[in-house]
């Protein structure tokens, strides 16, 4: 394990520049200050679980990283390259994904549209665009058996068909094979049976083994401990601990998330 | 057989079979008789591109109560440009493009106003109700009869093979917007933000653009459908148009589009308006007072919506 100049660390053998570098970036909202001075590295190949109780302001992190808002103040860094404008698209450009539990398919659409939403392939027909549904049906299906989805599942069925293990393994599946380098988990196991949470823990494993940068955000310390690299937890706004997985125990690093919000007054919902 | 039990549309196409097998069985006369088929030709189309239009608002979990309203101002526009010797052509290009205007200013104003589209819909029904009036001082007089009889108005207004042009044109222009909506990109991104509009913005749907294009098609439909009336039947009146728009959204409704958004189609829309204007001829071929139809649409609306919402229900539990 190296330790960088600036105090953090980081898993051994891994390039030394940073994939997202946070730098004391903070987030008011009118008085409320949601995020104070956090600064925080990102390496590629790396599963990075981000702890917190709610309000802890992950969500909010998670916000400026995936360009939704900007920060009040501090700086962001992608690859070494300073980000000046916010904005989703430009996230989804750099090759940047986040999965929600809510959010990101659309029940009344089949799963090869919902595969393509957004970058659906056209064939011209008479100089017209017309969606090549041939393309759209074989490579959604090849999706669908590669990641170990049901063999029943139809890709012409209606993605509301899926369970909710399925649709998370599925929207995992899609941020995979567009080639992105990082992919955001937003609480990803919420409301998922055992075998399903371990299925989706399982692919966050495996993203990270093919050299995905991996954030992983929940407040179920137990569950993360087992799986991530390195855990960063927030409090009220602030980085508190952000230490190398063996460095502590899932126990201890309990402890630190109970005994702040022991201490902290209460702040309205922000994550 | 599965996919067809998944159809949107199931039901208007099961209500259609059944009032045709009942008016063939309980009045074939009048039933087949072509000016009874032709009257039904000319009002289907009438409504039936109002509806198609209207649909594609009611896709993306929105509505557009205005298209009476639009229908009467472009219609009485139309016929103000011909009737100061502006060409056919010129006026029909003219009307058409205020009908986009007022579908721009809707969209305009739901996006960055943020506002209801019932709401912006509802005072863009008074507007331009209104707008009618002042412009024309409560008098209007129809298409004048040398204009009726030049190539334009009879492309629009005239016969083809005894078919009404009309019809022909609901018929092509339903079939193309029913390629739009399944086979294009447009199509598909319309159906994503009605079906989960967050969703659809995460994978980079453009909500705005899809949303000004599904009011504009709105407006410029309802636009059409004025100009198709009135170069078939050219007397007009202020009132021209007036509730329109229901009835444009029980079709739309009626053939199996979910109010909620993202579920339905161009057929059912042209179902939904048949069905409605061959219950109307046949109630009042068979004597009853012809205000028994209004009482009829409700029926109607109420009977197939739960049919849908039964069907849809059993295929969710089926899968």
């Amino acid at each position: 394990m190296i330790t960088g100049s600036d105090g953090q660390s980081r898993p051994a053998g891994s390039p030394k520049k940073p994939l997202i570098s946070i730098k004391n970036v903070g987030l008011s909202y009118g008085n409320f200050q949601a995020l104070t001075d956090v600064s925080v590295d990102f390496y590629q190949g790396e599963l990075v679980g981000l702890v917190g109780d709610n309000g802890a302001g992950k969500t909010t992190l998670i916000r400026i990283i995936s360009g939704i808002i900007p920060p009040t103040s501090g700086e962001v860094y992608f690859d070494g390259e300073r980000i000046i404008k916010f904005h989703p698209k430009k996230a989804i450009d750099l090759g940047l994904e986040c999965i929600q539990q809510a959010i990101g398919l659309c029940d009344n659409l089949s799963v090869g549209r919902n595969y393509f939403l957004g970058r659906e392939p056209v064939r011209r027909i008479l100089g017209l665009p017309f969606l090549d549904k041939k393309k759209i049906r074989e490579a959604s299906a090849k999706v669908v058996h590669d990641f170990g989805l049901r063999d029943s599942v139809d890709v012409d069925d209606e993605i509301a068909l899926l369970s909710g293990g399925e649709k998370q393994t599925f929207k995992i599946a899609r941020a995979v094979t567009f080639r992105n380098r990082v992919i955001i988990m937003d609480e990803p196991t919420n409301h998922l049976s055992v075998r399903e949470r371990t299925r989706v823990n399982e692919l966050a494993v495996q993203l990270k083994q093919q050299g995905l940068l991996v954030i992983y955000i929940t407040h179920d310390i137990f569950q993360i401990h087992r799986i991530a690299d390195r855990i960063v937890i927030l409090e009220n706004g602030r980085k508190v601990t952000d230490v190398p997985r063996d460095a502590m125990s899932a126990e201890a690093l309990e402890g630190i998330i109970r005994d702040g919000s022991r201490t902290s007054t209460k702040e309205p919902k922000v994550s | 057989m599965r996919k067809l039990l998944k159809r949107p549309d199931l039901g208007i196409i099961i209500g259609c079979l059944f009032i045709f097998a009942l008016f063939t069985l309980y009045d074939p006369a009048q039933w087949f008789n072509w000016g009874t088929v032709s009257n039904i030709g000319e009002y289907t189309a009438i409504l039936g591109l109002l509806a198609i239009g209207q649909s594609f608002v009611v896709l993306i979990r929105e509505i557009d109560l205005s298209v009476g309203s639009v229908y009467g101002i472009v219609g009485i526009a139309f016929v103000g440009l011909e009737n100061n010797n502006v060409s056919d052509v010129l006026a029909f290009v003219l009307a058409m493009l205020l009908a986009l205007l007022v579908g721009l200013v809707n969209a305009a104003l739901v996006i960055r106003g943020k506002l209801s589209s019932m709401i912006v819909t509802l005072g863009g029904l008074f507007f331009y109700r209104g707008l009618i009036y002042i412009i024309t001082h409560g008098a209007v007089t129809g298409v004048p009869q040398a204009v009726r009889q030049n190539w334009f108005a009879q492309l629009l207004g005239g016969h083809s093979l005894r078919i009404q042009n009309g019809f022909l044109l609901l018929l092509i222009l339903g079939f193309l917007c029913a390629v739009t909506l399944h086979e294009t990109r447009f199509g598909n991104h319309l159906l994503a933000l009605g079906g989960d509009p967050a969703s659809a913005e995460s994978r980079g749907v453009p909500l705005g653009k899809v949303r000004t294009i599904a009011f504009a098609l709105c407006s410029l439909f309802a636009g059409l459908s004025a100009i198709v009336t009135l170069t078939n039947d050219p007397e007009t009146s202020v009132s021209l148009g007036t509730g329109m728009e229901l009835e444009a959204i029980a079709a739309v409704v009626v053939g199996g589009t979910l109010l909620t958004g993202g579920r339905g189609t161009m057929l059912g829309t042209i179902l939904g308006s048949f069905f409605l204007t061959a219950v109307r001829s046949e109630i009042i071929a068979l004597g009853a007072p012809p205000s028994w139809y209004v009482s009829f649409v409700g029926i109607a609306l109420l009977t197939l919506v739960t049919i849908n919402t039964l069907l849809l229900k059993r295929l969710r539990i089926s899968g």
